[in-house]
């Protein structure tokens, strides 16, 4: 298998873009229409991740051990589309019909034998990867609500118990789908580090012209149904360090931060933690109250609520928490409120706010592998 | 190539008539007294073969043409006739899906663009709401602090008509005060009432779409 020449091959196909994986996807679906049903009606977004998934790989495709892990990955997640052993077989070969076809006069005996030399292999690692996932847990998971609070208009909290347990590691999210959007998976994270019911907390802010979240806002109801996906997330907590803590959540992004406090709970010497809560306007502190509430029971904990647009809408009669809200983005807040370079830091919430927050920590000398982060898909 | 007899010319070459020997072909002719063809009839029809030969060599050749070029386009690639087809379908599919996207997308952008005005108006009434009760508030404090300091300065020797005067004041603002505050409250309720309606209907409307859970 020649590297290089695949490399030079993807390269030379991936210009045509988008319409690559829409040929790639017809090509599929001619072929087996039974596979259609596994695929949402709207194709934009499963385009775009083929593509830099397929990217990814080629781009490493001559270094093995940074690709084996994505490619396991790849394959673990594939279990809760339901994608089986026998679907690899067909997906390769509308993929080499895919590529044939954009490579034009290009396409060479030698480049078909790549390129099914190497399908075959990211098909092996991901068939193993599932294969063994499948000995030690479900590809799904059915849940059911057991409460749920709408905080703001557009802001929810959920409680689910799971069939059967579902563990995981505190900052860790999983993907959820409901009945009412089908094939739509969306990530949340846990609010709560695992309890001995078993019961997850998940915080869910409504995205205007979303399919999913206005669902799992407004429309969820006790008892309804979901589907939890295993699961993933790097943003676990450094066990080994005896360093501080410095937590910045931004809106819903404070979710897994607390489930990382309740962990620390548990430890006999738990370090110094500071938790900063960050929103656009003083309603959007929606769980300050129950941070309290935490501040008060372990005396390791600050909390402090920051708010960005102090004039912007707010409640009819400003509480206490738009009293006490520090004003200005997180970032800066965090920046004036000591020195952090001997914390270990977690970061979450949209992408603007994690990228602002981690650039303006490691500037301050917080080094950069002392954060860790987790980045809100804001669709 | 010149017959003298019609029989050979036929058995000529491939067995094929060329035009040639049709135009060339001469015919015996019929002992005296025996009755012959019209000549002239014979000879136009002749004529008329030849002419029609010369259009259907002319057709296989560009059919041969058309033929060959056809299949130098198979071998440089291009699909042929299985493989054309499938492409085809291919194509369709994969215009039919950029339509569902696009009608996805612009369903997408429509609710975003709804609720972003909703949320505006939210914003809106609620900033005004605010003003309002900001206002009411400020209101009832200057008249209280004017009532006091009116208190104040005529603290010393009071007449009691005075006294009578300051009383009433104090008795027409503690009842101003709880008609604002009724006021204001009955305002507030109407609102989160208006709210609470949006927000039911909205959840109706979700639920009507709902689908069947896939299991």
């Amino acid at each position: 298998m020649d590297a290089q020449r695949l490399k030079e091959n993807f390269a030379q196909v991936a210009q045509h873009g988008d319409a690559v994986a829409l040929f790639f996807y017809s090509d599929l679906f001619v072929r087996n229409p039974q596979l259609r049903d596994m695929f949402p009606i709207g194709m934009t977004q499963q385009r775009d991740r083929l593509l830099s998934a397929l990217g990814r790989i080629v781009s490493d495709v001559d270094n093995l051990p940074d690709v084996v892990p994505f490619v396991q990955q790849l394959g673990r997640d594939h279990r809760k589309y339901g994608v089986l052993a026998e679907h690899f077989p067909e997906v390769g070969a509308s993929l080499v019909a895919t590529l044939r076809y954009f490579s034009g006069e290009g396409w060479t005996n030698e480049l078909a034998a790549d390129w099914e030399a190497a399908y075959t292999l990211v098909a092996d690692v991901m068939k193993q990867a599932a294969e063994a996932d499948a000995e030690q847990r479900p590809s799904w998971w059915k849940a059911q609500v057991v409460a749920h609070e709408q905080r703001r208009f557009d802001t929810a909290v959920l409680r689910v118990t799971t069939d059967p347990p579902l563990a995981y590691a505190p900052g860790q999210s999983v993907s959820v789908e409901t009945p009412a959007r089908p094939r739509m998976w969306r990530y949340y994270s846990m609010a709560n580090a695992p309890r001995p019911d078993g019961t997850l907390d998940f915080h869910v802010r409504l995205i205007d012209g979303g399919p999913v979240s206005p669902v799992l806002v407004r429309a969820l109801k006790v008892g309804d149904w979901l589907r939890l996906g295993p699961p993933v997330g790097l943003m676990t907590l450094d066990q080994n360090s005896g360093r501080d803590i410095l937590l910045a959540g931004g809106g819903t992004g404070i979710a897994p931060l607390k489930a990382l406090c309740e962990q620390i709970a548990t430890r006999p010497d738990p370090p110094r933690v500071h938790l900063f809560f960050g929103a656009r306007t003083a309603d959007g502190l929606y769980d300050l109250a129950d941070l309290d509430k935490r501040a008060a029971q372990w005396p390791w904990l600050t909390v402090v609520p920051a708010v960005s647009a102090p004039d912007g809408p707010g409640p009819l009669l400003a509480g206490d928490a738009a009293a006490r809200a520090e004003q200005g983005d997180l970032a800066d807040v965090i920046a004036r409120s000591g020195d952090w370079s001997g914390h270990d830091a977690y970061v979450c919430g949209s992408p603007g706010m994690v990228d602002a927050t981690t650039d303006r920590l490691t500037r301050l000398g917080l080094p950069r592998e002392r954060i860790r982060f987790d980045k809100y898909a804001e669709a | 190539m010149t017959t003298s007899d019609y029989q050979a010319g036929y058995d000529g070459m491939d067995g094929r008539l060329t035009p040639a020997e049709v135009q060339a072909v001469t015919f015996r002719r019929s002992p005296l007294g025996r009755r012959g063809l019209d000549e002239e009839q014979v000879r136009a029809f002749l004529a008329q073969v030849e002419h029609e030969l010369v259009r259907v060599l002319n057709e296989k050749a560009a059919m041969a043409d058309e033929v060959s070029r056809l299949r130098r386009n198979g071998a440089q690639g291009t699909p042929v006739a299985p493989e054309d087809a499938h492409i085809q379908a291919v194509r369709i599919l994969s215009r039919a899906q950029q339509t569902a996207d696009q009608y996805v997308a612009d369903a997408e952008r429509y609710s975003r663009e709804l609720a972003e005005d909703a949320r505006r108006h939210r914003d809106e009434i609620l900033a005004d709401a605010k003003n309002r009760a900001v206002h009411v508030l400020e209101e009832a404090h200057q008249q209280a602090q004017a009532a006091a300091s009116t208190v104040g300065r005529s603290a010393a020797p009071m007449t009691g008509e005075e006294r009578h005067g300051l009383e009433r004041e104090i008795a027409y603002l503690r009842t101003f005060a709880d008609i604002y505050r009724t006021h204001l409250r009955s305002y507030l309720e109407a609102l989160l009432r208006n709210v609470e309606e949006w927000e039911r209907s909205e959840r109706s409307n979700i639920e009507a779409g709902r689908a069947d859970f896939r299991t």
